[in-house]
């Protein structure tokens, strides 16, 4: 097993673990919402090991940073106890949603055998800032540009939802 | 990704509509906080002005997309990575929901103000969500086709919530919040399983290399169109449906319900239309089983409901599965199911304009009860539903007779006898809730309420502008009517050649 193998196995083993303690984790949402960090990392930890340098920092700044310290804010603002939660209830959907869940994870990996492709040999410079800047406002210019539509639209969208004053 | 020569090869005609409409968003945007300022002018002004503004952005945009059309025209706006591509197919979709966010823009004048939630940025939010239309209706690329679909979710997020005062309107916009973005996490799981088995973007590239073998293949396709299948609100993928068309205002309701529609079943016949011979068996046999379920569950679930825009949800949900049966008909069908999102814009509109033309007192008057004697107090108003809720039903004379038995003759054709059988009896029950309202305007006392006084011109011309188009497509769906612009308007042959385009 070559090291990037073992670190692979480890970050995954990581993300999905904590991924899976953050949705089991139904009384304390401020650990359930720092499960949610490790997993973040971890995935960083997998772009590093896939050669996108660029996209693991950003994982880490953008997700692991800005949005989590934004999900503990809500948490911590809300501040939610557990008998603020209702019993919990739908018990047999709840199986059968597992159920369902673990059939599908099952034929996932039963599919994916032999279908897993050897890693791609990418050239030296892959996943850097400059090679991903330059694809951004080359071929990817007109998607870049559509993002910045997208979040003027969650720009104006916020402002009339939350800052308008309501006449009476 | 091929490294990029120094002076890119773009044709920005391929964008010029999005980008023209993308423009009149921000016009409107700018312009708004100046004239709010201006006390001289009375708030109905204002919004005169702003819908000037996004009218003149949506004629420029039809009038490009219409030209394209007509010269049959393909450009794609960079040619060494296609994302966005104007050709016959995007053009006619493109005018489809331009239409329909003009109609809307008048549609929505009076009645903000009625209900006091008059604010300019409803002119914008509309604008953006109908640039996002244009951007996945013209989509070549699984990235172009995400981003679209949600710039044209995300402003409509927020118009179903816009009357704030409202808790239906926020219960509205929470729901389809969630539900959509539900949707949205599905399709971009269906997009990473499709990129990881054909290790392309582009949607040609994905066709020509898709592994009709690989079941993450047939996954990720079935991914992708159970996310757009909620954006068209085809059953199972329904539940947001009601609770979203009740909730929101009227005019928000008609908007979504008939460009959201139209786009997101444009983006579905690029997955599906094009020869995707390896997939297209099991693609089919998912579409079958979606188009049958939502006709019997849409119709028959309409038929109990006692609220108009909730009955209108339900039929939504029913002419989704009609689409559907156009698309199991195969490539014939393509053309049937083009001219049925047109049919389907003027005649649901429309219904949805006679409701925003009756609102009361800054309420919504759509409970069944407030549409009794409607014929004696406004004999207008009743015809034009009845009308619109006949063209709904598919009553010969109207074009959704027209475009229901295209739908049907295409199933015919291509042997899905079960499913057109089930059309033509679900089609039955239809005209028993449609002609449930007529009833009730034409053969009830009227109640204790009196109704709003007059009609806004705005509202009227929406109003004439769809029971014309109802008619006129209705009686002449391909031209020839002895007026010199419509005698070449041949829109069931448009429909036909623009899904030609797809192969």
């Amino acid at each position: 097993m070559s090291a990037e193998l073992f670190f692979f196995y480890v970050f995954a083993a990581l993300a999905a673990g904590s991924a899976l303690a953050m949705v089991s984790n139904l009384r304390n949402t401020v650990a359930a919402a720092l499960s949610l960090v490790v997993t973040m990392v971890s995935l960083a930890g997998i772009y590093v090991l896939l050669r996108a340098h660029l996209v693991a920092a950003v994982q880490i700044m953008v997700y692991a940073g800005a949005v989590l310290v934004l999900f503990v804010f809500v948490v911590m603002l809300l501040n939610l106890r557990e008998d603020v939660f209702p019993p919990a209830r739908l018990r047999p959907f709840k199986l059968a949603g597992a159920a369902l869940g673990a059939v599908g994870l099952a034929g996932f990996l039963a599919a994916l055998a032999g279908h897993v492709p050897d890693m791609a040999a990418v050239p030296e410079s892959f996943g850097g800032y400059r090679e991903v800047g330059r694809a951004l406002f080359t071929d990817y210019v007109l998607a870049f540009e559509l993002v910045s539509l997208l979040l003027l639209a969650a720009i104006v969208g916020a402002v009339v939802l939350a800052k308008r004053r309501l006449e009476p | 990704m091929s490294p990029a020569s120094p002076a890119m090869n773009l044709d920005f005609s391929a964008i010029a509509p999005v980008a023209i409409v993308a423009m009149g968003a921000m016009a409107v945007l700018v312009l708004e906080v100046f004239l709010a300022r201006m006390r001289s002018l009375s708030e109905f002004h204002v919004s005169v002005a702003l819908a000037l503004v996004a009218t003149l952005a949506l004629v420029l945009a039809l009038g490009t997309a219409g030209q394209a059309f007509l010269q049959g025209t393909s450009s794609v706006f960079n040619a060494d990575n296609p994302m966005l591509r104007l050709d016959r197919f995007s053009a006619f979709a493109t005018v489809v929901v331009g239409i329909g966010a003009l109609l809307s823009v008048w549609m929505s004048m009076q009645y903000l103000i009625e209900l006091r939630i008059n604010h300019g940025e409803h002119y914008a939010l509309l604008l953006i969500s109908t640039a996002g239309m244009m951007v996945l209706v013209a989509a070549v690329d699984i990235l172009t086709v995400f981003l679209g679909l949600e710039i044209l979710s995300l402003p409509i997020y927020v118009l179903a919530g816009f009357d704030r005062r409202k808790t239906t309107s926020n219960e509205a916009a929470m729901k389809y919040f969630l539900v959509g973005t539900f949707a949205t996490a599905l399709l971009l799981y269906g997009t990473a399983l499709l990129y990881g088995t054909t290790g392309e973007t582009g949607l040609d590239g994905i066709r020509a290399a898709f592994p009709s073998d690989n079941p993450l293949a047939l996954a990720g396709l079935g991914l992708v169109v159970v996310g757009l299948a909620f954006k068209v609100s085809a059953a199972p993928f329904h539940q947001w449906t009601p609770d979203v068309y009740e909730g929101a205002p009227t005019s928000v309701t008609g908007f979504m319900s008939v460009t959201v529609k139209a786009a997101a079943f444009a983006a579905l016949l690029r997955f599906a239309g094009g020869d995707v011979e390896p997939a297209a068996e099991n693609l089919g046999r998912i579409l079958w089983g979606i188009a049958l379920l939502s006709m019997v569950l849409g119709n028959i679930t309409a038929v109990v409901q006692d609220n108009v825009k909730r009955m209108l949800a339900w039929s939504a949900v029913a002419h989704a599965g009609y689409v559907l049966v156009g698309f199991t008909a195969g490539a014939p069908g393509h053309g049937a199911v083009l001219f049925y999102l047109a049919a389907y814009l003027f005649a649901n509109l429309g219904a949805f304009a006679v409701i925003v033309a009756l609102a009361d007192r800054g309420r919504d008057q759509d409970r069944i009860e407030s549409f009794a004697g409607l014929a004696r107090r406004r004999p207008g108003m009743a015809a034009l539903m009845t009308l619109f809720l006949l063209s709904l039903a598919g009553l010969p004379g109207t074009v959704g007779f027209i475009a229901k038995f295209q739908i049907f003759s295409v199933a015919v054709r291509a042997e899905e006898l079960s499913l057109a059988i089930v059309a033509v009896l679900t089609t039955v029950v239809s005209f028993y809730y449609y002609l449930r309202v007529p009833v009730w305007m034409y053969m009830r006392d009227p109640g204790e309420t009196p109704p709003r006084a007059g009609l806004d011109t705005p509202e009227a011309a929406v109003l004439s502008a769809c029971a014309i188009a109802v008619l006129l497509l209705g009686f002449f769906p391909n031209g020839g009517f002895p007026v010199p612009v419509l005698q070449d308007a041949t829109v069931l042959a448009w429909a036909h050649e623009a899904a030609a385009a797809l192969r």
